[in-house]
């Protein structure tokens, strides 16, 4: 079993408030690994805290081996992690292309922009975006502000910028909130496809969608991991009753 | 005839300052409200440090840069006279130098503030600016402080026509910034940037280094808007500091980019002529306009509270400005949305 993603004791407060007390958890290489949690059970503070847009205040992080413990995000990004938000950040006024090619790896050389070299690289990203749009179903919409686009057509947005990075882990945060059922259960479909070449770290609350493509699974509450396995994690006494008490 | 050269003047100058404003705030989304710090960088390396240039290789020396720029003045002009040559070598040189300068001093005034968030990042660049704006007033080793300095008449060989020839050569630089600016922000690159202003957070999730890009943007529209502190400068023929206002380096800048549309090169010269165009009328009837309107304050501050009440209206009721920003469809896109069309109709 081979892990791409490990923490180790890791640890983020808020004044004082405890939103990841000492949290260990591997993700495993080609592999669909799910977290879920009541509201505010952390999930979201370890997907910020992992991808670097927190600052952990203990433990570690590895990835890939390395460790990547309080590294910047556009640094992590690099190393091959691409996570989404769990509230959709559109690039406002971009089309919807254009956010798309904004996460192609090109771009940031004033020299080629002044010397014209970004044409190819320009080609390609556009036909690799209009794949995943076609995908999608957003193709329609690639000349359309992001701004105009609907809650469940951003969550799209947000997976299909994420889609153009060449990345080892995607961290979707709620990747089909929103999306109708049917597009949700094609978009995990397409997780499972992609598999071969990447691992998936799932943040959702759709559990009748999402818990068939799911290899692994970490419940959260309180910023800590009470429970991990497959389904039978549901059967757990911990857990049913932090979900009982969630819903009371 | 004399109002079309002052309109060509400006509309030159306030087109290079402007839309180097734009690369930075209507691309970037650098609220660089020190804007004016670049322009008299520009100014500086024409009134300080050309001056002084010319001084060691001419052997001239004074007690002080007000004397030496007299003296450097007089002995290249009369140069320049005999060697055309020698004057458009140094008009290049301090272009050069100012471009170089300006884009050090964008480099190393942001970075203080280059982490911050947009507000603070504005209200740090305006500080900044305005520090050294009363340094370089106030201190006469600069460029003379109040009393200014001399600068060289690189242009003095043509004669009657001087002016004239140095306008067209200040149209040509804002032309050739234009030809520049379109082709980096119609790039990539440029889109990259937009995607700066609408969220860092976003671009950092995308791999990319917004201090970076930051560091970027803010070096190369320093460096444009040097050059048009050196061109006034040099077309001027001195260097006084305080010139380099805030009111017209920094708030005026702003106005024509949010007039003609922020992210839209095409709509910043329409702010920048509107602007000027403006400008002149008023300067040439605020006298008459006061007395026809009977206001109660002097004619001086009319221009300014115009203009100050029209980058309200802007912001109020047409904040996109004359012209809306466009996306980026560059070549690339417009070949393959063709050939997809093309697939899709067959």
């Amino acid at each position: 079993m081979e892990i791409v993603l490990k923490t180790q004791n890791l640890s983020k407060f808020f004044g004082g408030l405890k939103a990841l007390d000492n949290v260990n958890v591997s993700i495993q290489k080609n592999k669909i690994t799910l977290i879920v949690g009541p509201n505010g059970s952390g999930k979201t503070t370890l997907i910020n805290t992992v991808s670097g847009f927190y600052k952990a205040d203990s433990g570690k992080v590895f990835f890939d081996g390395k460790d990547i413990t309080n590294k910047p995000p556009h640094e992590i990004s690099k190393l091959g992690i691409t996570r989404t938000f769990q509230i959709p950040q559109p690039l406002k006024k971009l089309t919807v292309l254009e956010n798309l090619l904004v996460f192609y790896n090109y771009g940031t050389e004033l020299i080629e922009a002044v010397n014209g070299k970004w044409k190819k690289k320009e080609s390609d990203a556009t036909e690799k975006a209009f794949k995943i749009l076609e995908f999608l179903k957003l193709d329609h919409l690639w000349d359309v502000q992001a701004q105009n686009l609907s809650g469940g057509q951003l969550k799209l947005l947000e997976i299909g910028r994420a889609l153009m990075r060449e990345s080892k882990l995607f961290i979707a945060d709620e990747p089909v909130a929103g999306v109708n059922p049917v597009l949700a259960h094609e978009i995990l479909s397409r997780f499972l496809k992609l598999k071969d070449e990447m691992s998936f770290l799932l943040v959702e609350h759709r559990l009748d969608i999402v818990l068939k493509y799911t290899d692994y699974i970490y419940v959260m509450a309180n910023g800590k991991i009470i429970a991990e396995g497959r389904e039978e994690v549901f059967e757990d006494p911990k857990v049913v009753e932090v979900y009982l008490s969630a819903k009371g | 005839m004399e109002i079309l050269f002052s309109f060509a003047l400006w509309f030159g100058l306030y087109a290079i300052v402007a839309l180097s404003l734009n690369l930075e705030y209507g691309f970037a989304g650098i609220p660089n409200f020190g804007k004016a710090l670049a322009v008299l960088v520009g100014a500086i390396s024409v009134g300080g440090i050309m001056n002084r240039i010319l001084a060691y290789f001419y052997g001239i020396s004074e007690d002080n840069v007000i004397s030496l720029s007299s003296s450097v003045r007089g002995i290249v002009n009369d140069a320049i006279l005999s060697d055309p040559v020698l004057g458009i070598v140094i008009f290049l040189s301090s272009i050069t130098l100012a471009s170089l300068l300006g884009a050090v001093a964008g480099v190393i005034f942001i970075l203080p503030s280059v982490k911050l968030k947009q507000d603070y990042l504005a209200i740090t660049l305006l500080a900044i600016s305005e520090v050294v704006f009363l340094v370089t007033n106030y201190s006469t080793e600069i460029v003379g402080g109040y009393y200014g300095v001399s600068v060289p008449d690189v242009f003095t060989f043509s004669g009657n026509y001087r002016n004239t020839f140095f306008i067209l050569v200040i149209l040509l630089f804002a032309f050739l910034v234009y030809f520049f600016v379109e082709r980096i922000s119609n790039s990539p690159f440029g889109r990259v940037l937009k995607a700066m202003r609408e969220n860092e957070d976003v671009l950092k999730a995308s791999g990319k280094n917004i201090i970076v890009l930051r560091i970027k943007a803010a070096a190369i529209g320093s460096a444009i808007a040097s050059i048009a502190g050196a061109l006034f400068s040099l077309y001027s023929l001195n260097v006084i500091a305080s010139s380099f206002t805030r009111v017209e380096w920094t708030f005026y800048p702003f106005l024509m980019v949010l007039l003609g549309g922020a992210g839209n090169n095409k709509g910043v010269l329409a702010g920048v002529a509107v602007f000027v165009f403006a400008k002149i009328f008023l300067t040439m009837f605020k006298f008459e306009i006061t007395a026809l309107l009977n206001l109660p304050f002097e004619a001086i501050w009319f221009e300014y509270m115009l203009f100050g009440i029209l980058m309200f209206l802007v912001l109020y009721y047409k904040p996109e400005g004359i012209f809306k920003e466009k996306p980026i469809f560059t070549k690339p896109i417009k070949k393959v949305v063709y050939k997809i069309s093309g697939a899709k109709n067959n």
